[in-house]
């Protein structure tokens, strides 16, 4: 019998397959393709204190491999969230996480307060200290060491669920964030959100983005995750979610090997929507294949 | 919304770079009404990245075939381009609220400018069986571009067609020409429009006095073409001086154009 659960620290999923924050929604909007109740959580759109209106247009911008977006955390704020949102998707049995950012450690400590006794459908929280796309907070606290511990303790000391903080690739050293995080209190990290990078319209001269700057996800940043995944792995001891543009069971299997409990699927749900649920599958008959009784065998052997 | 994969039955040159792709798949061509758009998965690999969103330009139901219209841009229309009969491609689709015809109404007006008129062959074909009159404006900037709407269109349509060039039809802009058939006494009850914004604007522009229904088609970049990521806003009035970004994907892409921010 093949067990594909996963634990990570007090947090444990039915497999290591999660929907990245940002690009499955709420998790509704795909409810009509797959059971959601398959995938081992979904991480939703990134919430603020107060309602974010986003950034102008164009948001998105197709790259090599890869896209560049600058959202800008749209979303309707946590009293809109919590009355109107949560009650629905209560009810619908799915394993979900909201991602949180603030401009402030008082917004982020009120966020995960209010949602950690929201109900029973959230399973954790992620702290967001790595948007690129906005003007203040988010990756501020993610880029200082002495900040980011400082703030991690304050949530971790009103945060009754499991407490994850997600790192930004846009630093010099990822390993001294991540011992800040783990020293302020974090059970796990998430690595790595988007890279900074900018395209240029050459016909108008001017950055292609209403915001300028995007971040790059897809495929093209994958090498990028998958070492600092790996130099994460050697310097904490918490376990680790790894992303950065996983489409096939081979790039998931990359991030395990590096040191990932778990992977979370980003941008190539826009294309393939199925693709959390393809790789469940096929974790399932490499596991079989490789005469592994679950994915513990492969968690960080690359490190030898 | 399905996740299905259509059979591509015919690819038909319509004009230069202008393409049409007569698909088969029974659910999308029953389940699409006009303004709906398919999310179109172009290539295997990881290039394209994105799906490709477009409007149905018609379908019948009956058969189960559906029908699109593009014209080249870059590299993912021009896959598609070359896309030959059994070839399976991956659509996810219809997705978007499409456009709302009033419940009562005798005259119907449609602009179309360029590779825009899709949707709006798809709409005329249904508003024909209930209307006195349809009357649809084509406009495209050089007569080489233009694509045989009339193969598109029941018997009954009328077609006015603009060129820029003078090639064909009224010399200069679509716009021009259905202002100067207001100025004759048209009077339409409802204006459908999909274009190029400039144009979109102008058609707005000139019936902000009069009390028409507007319901025009907006395009923007897209991801998830669901609702999901919000990667394609349009910022929408709110009351007097606020707005909001709403979804073209999922709140569109048919908008009122008065509420719009252009
Ligand atoms: C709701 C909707 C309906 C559409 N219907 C039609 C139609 O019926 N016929 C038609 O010819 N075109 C239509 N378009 C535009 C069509 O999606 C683009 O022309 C196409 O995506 C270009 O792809 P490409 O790879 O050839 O071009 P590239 O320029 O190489 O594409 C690069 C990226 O930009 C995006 N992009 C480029 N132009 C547009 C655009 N105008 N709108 C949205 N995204 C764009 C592409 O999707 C891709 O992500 C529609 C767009 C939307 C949003
Ligand atoms: C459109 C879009 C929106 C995103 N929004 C968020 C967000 O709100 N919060 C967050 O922590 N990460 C956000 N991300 C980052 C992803 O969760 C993920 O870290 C990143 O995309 C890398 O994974 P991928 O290559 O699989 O997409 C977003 C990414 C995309 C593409
Ligand atoms: S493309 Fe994702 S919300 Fe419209």
């Amino acid at each position: 019998m093949i067990d594909l659960g996963t634990r990570l620290g007090p947090l444990k999923l039915k497999t290591p397959f999660m929907a990245a924050s940002g690009t499955f929604g709420f998790g509704e909007e795909f409810a009509s393709l797959m059971d959601l109740r398959d995938l081992g959580a979904i991480v939703i759109n990134g919430l603020t204190l107060m309602p974010r209106k986003g950034n102008p247009p164009p948001r998105i911008v197709e790259t090599p491999a890869g896209m560049l977006n600058a959202i800008g955390l749209q979303n309707p704020g946590l009293d809109v969230f919590l009355s109107r949102e949560l009650p629905r998707l209560q009810k619908s049995q799915v394993k979900l996480i909201a991602n949180i950012a603030g401009d402030t450690e008082e917004e982020y400590v009120i966020l995960a307060r209010e949602l950690c006794t929201a109900g029973d459908v959230l399973i954790a929280i992620e702290l967001n200290v790595s948007c690129p796309n906005v003007q203040r907070g988010g990756i501020f606290f993610g880029t200082t060491p002495s900040t980011l511990s400082s703030l991690v303790e304050k949530v971790r000391r009103v945060c009754t669920l499991p407490l994850i903080v997600k790192l930004t690739p846009n630093v010099t050293d990822i390993t001294e964030i991540a011992r800040a995080a783990e020293d302020g209190g974090a059970d796990i990290l998430s690595l790595v959100n988007t890279f900074q990078g900018m395209v240029i319209d050459t016909v108008s001269r001017r950055p292609f983005l209403g915001n300028k700057i995007g971040g790059l996800s897809g495929p093209a940043m994958r090498p990028l995750a998958v070492r600092l995944v790996y130099e994460t792995y050697a310097s904490v001891e918490i376990p680790l979610i790894g992303m950065g543009g996983i489409e096939a069971l081979d790039d998931a299997l990359q991030f395990f090997m590096a040191g990932a409990a778990a992977v979370a699927i980003g941008s190539a749900s826009f294309s393939d929507p199925l693709t959390i649920l393809r790789l469940t599958g096929e974790l399932k008959n490499y596991l079989q294949r490789m005469n592994l009784p679950s994915l513990e065998g492969i968690i960080g052997v690359a490190h030898g | 919304m399905l996740l299905c994969k259509a059979k591509v039955l015919r690819v038909e040159k319509l004009a230069i770079d202008c393409f049409s792709l007569l698909l088969e798949e029974k659910n999308l061509a029953t389940g699409s009404l006009p303004g709906h758009f398919l999310h179109i998965r172009v290539g295997e690999g990881p290039a394209p990245f994105l799906r490709r969103p477009f409007s149905i330009a018609g379908t019948s139901p009956g058969e189960g075939f559906l029908q699109i219209i593009f014209r080249l841009r870059g590299a993912g229309t021009r896959i598609l381009s070359r896309a030959c009969p059994g070839d399976m491609l991956d659509c996810l689709g219809p997705l978007g609220n499409g456009f709302r015809p009033r419940e009562n109404c005798k005259i119907s007006v449609l602009l179309g400018g360029g590779v825009g008129v899709a949707p709006l062959l798809f709409l005329a074909r249904r508003l024909k069986e209930v209307r006195e009159r349809v009357v649809l404006y084509y406009g495209v900037s050089r007569g080489l571009e233009k694509i045989p709407v009339q193969n598109f269109l029941p018997p009954g349509v009328e077609i006015n067609l603009a060129t820029e060039d003078g090639s064909g039809g009224f010399a200069g802009l679509v716009t021009d020409l259905h202002r100067s058939h207001l100025q004759r006494g048209l009077r339409p009850e409802e204006v459908f429009a999909c274009g190029p914004r400039p144009m979109m604007q102008r058609v707005a522009g000139m019936y902000r006095d009069k009390k028409v229904d507007m319901q025009f088609s907006f395009e923007e970049r897209m991801a998830c073409g669901v609702g999901a990521c919000h990667g394609c806003p349009i910022e929408i009035k709110v009351g007097d001086s606020d707005t909001v970004f709403k979804r073209v994907c999922r709140d569109g892409p048919v908008f009122n154009p008065y509420e719009v921010v252009w």
